[in-house]
């Protein structure tokens, strides 16, 4: 493991398999560390990553604004139709533009706005359920997790009869510009391939609800725009993020809480005699092993993290599953404990870009979770499997998790 | 009616969120989490919905005189 962290290696294969361990070495050996591979530092402890992200005036989040600056204008060429709409998510923006987006969308995604959209995201886990109980397995990514995530974020936008596998199929091929094996030769057409025809799918859809308004996400974005608040490109980038962020995250959550649940069968037992601890195991949840393992920031200005000095311009990778297991900040942080409290966790990240969608992930995850306990038994990995996760430094991605158990 | 509000410092992240919409009511710590200034010139109401844009329902308002809890409401408490 050592040689391991010398080598800087962020994407082998036992550092993908299991980021914990990985992590919790580099967090005792170095909390703030130059690796030399990527370029630029890793912080893997609790208190440096936190004031690292809630710090916008020193750390930017410009991540189109950095990754032009790198590539010759041949690059920039090719790459035209993704900077056009991702130069525009609020993610990627900084105060003050990405404030008054955020403040003006903030509204529909409050704990208490998302209550709205629990009963459907009950009836899918339920039928879900149905169609599984008595054969006594299933495979949770697909048979469970997949759906509700994505029926949540088509009603959002107003949009529920959008294709679904479309939709999926250019979200994969736009996670591949940023999240997969940078080796992928093509990944750069690919992606493109992936936002133009994503692109060229919602905007008759915009079009539409500019004509015959509602009360839906889209409208609303359309109001802001018609009184000169935030532009089109705004309206047309934050609809493609949110079809984009707003359902592999919650799927993974979803199979990253259940393989944590079967590993503690106590917990499960736990959570199944007490179902009035959901949230807060859901909270444990994401904390233990989130879907979200770490997001980027470039130094603004020479600015001290830790005990190290970083200078203008080098790039930061926030550790969220590192620091989510510092023992300076949880006790026993490598223990599933659904009763933890208070367990203000990064999983959502922390400061001015904290998801936006936190609530209504919170909100879908405990359906599930819920449903799952009511009515099978705590699920056992069939013998002949095996757990594998997509390579990737920024998402926590099990391909599939395929359980046995039985009805109760 | 008089009313107390407090932010809940296991629960705020440091949005910022509370701070856009009651810049006179909200500041930053040290910490970069959410301190009130003060509730005056702020009514109640105004207070409950900016409580209900944090993502966190780390902010409680309660009416000073009976201790009744404006927000959040006891489903939202985690
Ligand atoms: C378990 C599920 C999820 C996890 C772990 C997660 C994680 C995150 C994280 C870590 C960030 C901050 C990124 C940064 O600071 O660089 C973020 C931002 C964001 N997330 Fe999520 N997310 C989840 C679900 C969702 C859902 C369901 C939606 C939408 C429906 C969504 C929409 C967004 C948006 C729009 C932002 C940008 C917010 C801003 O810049 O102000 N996320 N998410
Ligand atoms: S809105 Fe909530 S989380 Fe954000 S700064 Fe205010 S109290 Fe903290």
């Amino acid at each position: 493991m050592e040689a391991l962290i010398l080598k800087d290696d962020l994407m082998a294969p036992e550092v993908v398999a299991d980021p914990h361990t990985y992590y919790r070495k580099l967090r005792e050996s170095e909390r703030v560390h130059w690796n030399e591979r990527w370029k630029g530092w890793v912080l893997t402890g609790y208190k440096e990553v936190v004031d690292v992200l809630r710090d916008p005036d020193h750390f930017s989040s410009d991540r189109m604004g950095y990754l032009e600056n790198e590539l010759t204008p041949q690059e920039r060429e090719e790459i035209a139709p993704i900077f056009k709409v991702l130069k525009y998510w609020m993610v990627f923006r900084d105060p003050p533009s990405h404030t008054v987006l955020r403040m003006l969308l903030n509204k529909l995604f409050t704990p208490t706005a998302v209550e709205r959209y629990r009963p459907m995201v009950r009836k899918i886990v339920q039928k879900a359920l149905d169609k599984v109980v008595d054969r006594g397995k299933m495979e949770v990514v697909h048979d469970l997790a997949y759906d509700i995530p994505m029926s949540v974020v088509l009603e959002l936008i107003g949009a529920p009869d959008l294709d679904r596998e479309k939709i999926k199929e250019w979200s994969e091929a736009i996670g591949v510009f940023f999240f997969i094996k940078a080796d992928e030769p093509r990944r750069r057409e690919i992606a493109c391939e992936g936002i133009t025809s994503l692109v060229n799918y919602i905007e008759p859809l915009i079009v539409h609800r500019r004509e015959h308004p509602g009360t839906d996400m889209i409208s609303l974005l359309i109001a802001a725009e018609e009184a000169g608040q935030i532009t089109y490109n705004d309206v047309l980038g934050t609809c493609v993020l949110l079809i984009f962020g707003g359902h592999e995250t919650t799927m993974n959550l979803i199979a990253n809480g259940t393989l944590a649940l079967m590993q503690d069968s106590d917990q499960w037992t736990l959570l199944h005699k007490k179902p009035e601890l959901i949230k807060k195991a859901v909270e444990e949840l994401l904390r233990f092993d989130g879907s979200v393992k770490s997001t980027v920031r470039w130094a603004k200005e020479d600015v001290m993290v830790g005990d190290k000095l970083i200078k203008k311009g080098e790039r930061l990778l926030v550790s969220l599953s590192g620091a989510n297991r510092d023992p300076l900040q949880f006790t026993a942080p490598d223990k599933l404990d659904i009763t933890r409290d208070p367990n203000l966790h990064v999983a959502f990240a922390h400061g001015i870009h904290v998801c936006l969608g936190a609530s209504l992930a919170r909100m879908e995850a405990e359906e599930a979770f819920a449903g799952m306990i009511k009515r099978i038994s705590c699920p056992r990995l069939p013998e002949d499997a095996y757990l594998n996760y997509y390579p990737s430094v920024v998402h926590r991605a099990l391909k599939n998790l395929p359980v046995t158990f039985h009805k109760l | 009616m008089g009313i107390k509000v407090t932010v809940n410092h296991n629960r705020c992240v440091g949005s910022r969120l509370c701070v856009g919409f009651l810049p006179d009511a909200f500041k930053l710590n040290g910490q970069g989490q959410s301190e009130l200034i003060t509730t005056g010139g702020v009514n109640a109401e105004e207070f409950v919905q900016t409580a209900g844009q944090c993502p966190q329902s780390a902010i409680k308002v309660e009416d000073a005189e009976t201790g009744e809890v404006l927000f959040p409401p006891a489903e939202l408490e985690m």
